[in-house]
């Protein structure tokens, strides 16, 4: 029995029953498409937050401590002073101040932006530590610090805002009415789909923290710095850094678990925050693979069903072919491939169906459209296929077990 | 000897309350070429007898040699290719595909023998041919008329060329004069040298075979050579 004729009178049998061939169907193209759907979803979702961790930078250690009765500059100073010890760990450290107040540049003006940068104070090591480069003038500088220079350096996305292709090298803009010169721009890092949307990282100002008191004066207090951020010099001393800084606080501050403490600190590290977001990840994939798993199953349930009532149907059809000479293998094969036929259409009209539903459910979800992956839809048309054969054995064994007497007699 | 059946007992439910004894030792020999009949009323056990014949069935005790081999020591793959190649099947009821064509209906065993298309075609063309279908073959079994339907049945049976022709009450389903026909059909093939074995109810059909054998509650009452006017 050859291959072509079999899948032509396949093809005929599942025409002639098209109504229920398609109901039968149905179930594999809502299973696969909701299973395309969901990874895709599933896989989108991680790939922004890996590109959010990725563009943050490697190995930052995020370090929030306050110290009551002690300025803040002191305990940077500690800090500083005990990072510069573990220099074979520690690249960097600096404040990382986020503050809140109006920028202002000719016209220009933070408060009627749609997004309006993110202000920070930070000292010449903070784009080593946040992951920025310089692509336009220079960054801060040590001198900057200890001069207290009123000076500023924009991010990419700041720097579009306020001085769209202009260059802004040498102008001055208003911090809360206190004059900042631009002496940089930092190249873009953010290139995620979310920056592309507004939220981008590249939307910053970096002021150095020792202008708290230029700003003071006019009226807004920044002193309160208990933001900081440091850079690991590797992955392989990332938690060795961060249980050092931890006892260091724990020593300065005063463990909080004992209740003898003077503030509070706490020091993370966004790379671990990343591995178990990988982690949770992985276990949310796994999970829809499980409900992939089930949902195909009760398609294949559904095949195996209406595989058995076409057997039924054709019993007398089989007695014949039997008469007339069919081994059981060609009747096994016969039904085998009817039913990868229709497991392979509900398969690829499935894979068809999964391409809205992701642009909807992604579009809902993530606020923009992903396409499902190549490779998904070659697994989801293999995987229904091999659905068939698993599914429509068990009725073309027994169409094929048939005694041609009986089959004949059958109505 | 071409068929040879020694001692055939089918027995359903052996042993139990509502035993059947649908053929209680029966022996009969047709020789290659033979024209019978085998007569009797339903449930005589001749259709049991047909389904032995036709190796649809196995006997419950006895020995089946068919043109020399045992075939009560044969697999179901090895029946398979029996009934393919040596049993051309022709049913009361035509036992068409109804979603194949004429053509494919009468091409079905020469796909089962893994034939070559292009041998096939003449092979099915020239069945056609014979039973004056030749031009009906894209027709399907519902669009023809039940005296078409019983020639592409024999057309199929005969696409083979089998040395047996089985014909089971080939004309119960069709009116006196296409059952005629169909008779003559038979009658040629068995002019060309088809062993040709007919199982019927009717003496009036049965009076125009060569050989009878008439079968009664399993058991064969009576076999006879009779001169018949059409040869």
């Amino acid at each position: 029995m050859n291959l072509v004729r079999s899948i032509k009178m396949a093809f005929k049998s599942i025409v002639a029953r098209r109504g229920r061939t398609f109901l039968t169907m149905l179930g594999i193209i809502i299973g696969l498409a909701a299973v395309i759907t969901q990874i895709t979803y599933v896989k989108g979702q991680s790939k922004e937050i890996m590109a959010y961790y990725e563009s943050m930078g490697t190995n930052q250690i995020q370090i929030s401590a306050y110290k009551w009765g002690s300025g803040s500059a002191n305990l940077f100073q500690s800090l500083y002073d005990y990072c510069l010890q573990l220099d074979d760990l520690v690249e960097g450290v600096t404040p990382n101040v986020y503050i809140w107040g109006t920028v202002q540049y000719g016209t220009k003006n933070s408060d009627t932006m749609d997004y309006s940068p993110q202000l920070y104070l930070g000292s010449d090591q903070w784009s080593l530590c946040n992951n920025f480069t310089i692509s336009q003038g220079r960054d801060l500088t040590y001198l900057d610090i200890k001069a207290a220079h009123q000076v500023c350096v924009l991010g990419s996305r700041a720097k579009e805002l306020f001085f769209d292709y202009s260059d802004p090298i040498g102008k001055t803009i208003t911090l809360s009415g206190v004059p900042f010169e631009v002496v940089g721009v930092y190249a873009r890092k953010d290139f995620s789909e979310s920056a592309e949307m507004g939220w981008s990282l590249d939307n910053v100002i970096v002021f150095p923290y020792s202008t708290t008191r230029a700003l003071a004066a006019s009226g807004q207090d920044y002193s309160d710095m208990s933001e900081f951020v440091a850079k690991a010099k590797s992955r392989e001393a990332l938690t060795e850094a961060v249980t050092r800084l931890d006892g260091f606080l724990a020593g300065l501050i005063g463990d909080p678990s004992t209740g003898n403490s003077y503030g509070h600190y706490s020091v993370y590290s966004p790379e671990q925050g990343r591995e178990s977001t990988e982690e949770a990840n992985k276990k949310q994939e796994n999970m829809m693979a499980g409900v992939a798993a089930i949902s195909l199953l009760v398609g294949g349930i559904g095949i195996m069903n209406t595989m058995l009532v076409t057997v039924t149907e054709r019993t007398r059809e089989i007695g014949i072919r039997k008469a007339i000479g069919a081994e059981r293998r060609s009747i096994i094969a016969q039904f085998l491939i009817e039913a990868c036929i229709i497991c392979g259409i509900g398969g690829l009209l499935g894979i068809l169906a999964s391409y809205p539903a992701c642009w909807i459910y992604c579009r809902k979800e993530l606020g923009y459209i992903v396409n499902p992956d190549a490779s998904i839809m070659i697994t989801g048309v293999v995987v229904s296929v091999l659905l068939g054969v698993v599914f429509g054995m068990y009725p073309a064994i027994k169409a094929s077990g048939l005694q041609p007497v009986d089959a004949l007699r059958a109505e | 000897m071409l068929i040879q059946i020694q001692n055939v007992f089918k027995i359903y439910n052996e042993g139990f309350e509502n035993e059947v004894r649908a053929l209680n030792g029966v022996s009969l020999s047709i020789d290659r070429g033979e024209f019978v009949a085998i007569v009797g009323q339903s449930g005589s056990g001749k259709s049991t007898l047909m389904n032995i014949l036709g190796c649809l069935d196995i006997p419950t005790y006895g020995d089946y040699h068919l043109d020399g081999t045992d075939i009560t020591e044969r697999s179901d793959r090895q029946l398979s290719h029996i009934r393919n190649k040596q049993i051309g099947f022709i049913f009361q009821g035509f036992n068409l595909i109804p979603t194949l064509s004429a053509y494919e209906n009468v091409e079905l065993p020469l796909v089962y023998q893994g034939i070559r298309a292009r041998e096939r075609e003449e092979r099915v063309m020239d069945a056609l041919e014979r039973v004056n279908l030749a031009d009906r073959c894209e027709h399907k079994p519902t669009q023809m008329s039940g005296g078409q339907q019983q020639r592409v049945a024999i057309a199929r049976a005969i696409a083979t060329h089998p040395p047996i022709i089985l014909a089971d009450e080939p004309t119960g389903a069709l009116d006196s004069k296409t059952g005629q026909h169909v008779l003559e059909i038979l009658r040629r093939l068995y002019k060309e040298g088809t062993t040709i074995i007919l199982i019927t109810h009717d003496n009036g059909i049965a009076a125009t075979a060569p050989r009878v054998v008439r079968i009664s509650d399993g058991v064969i009452i009576e076999d006879r050579q009779q001169e018949v006017t059409w040869l």
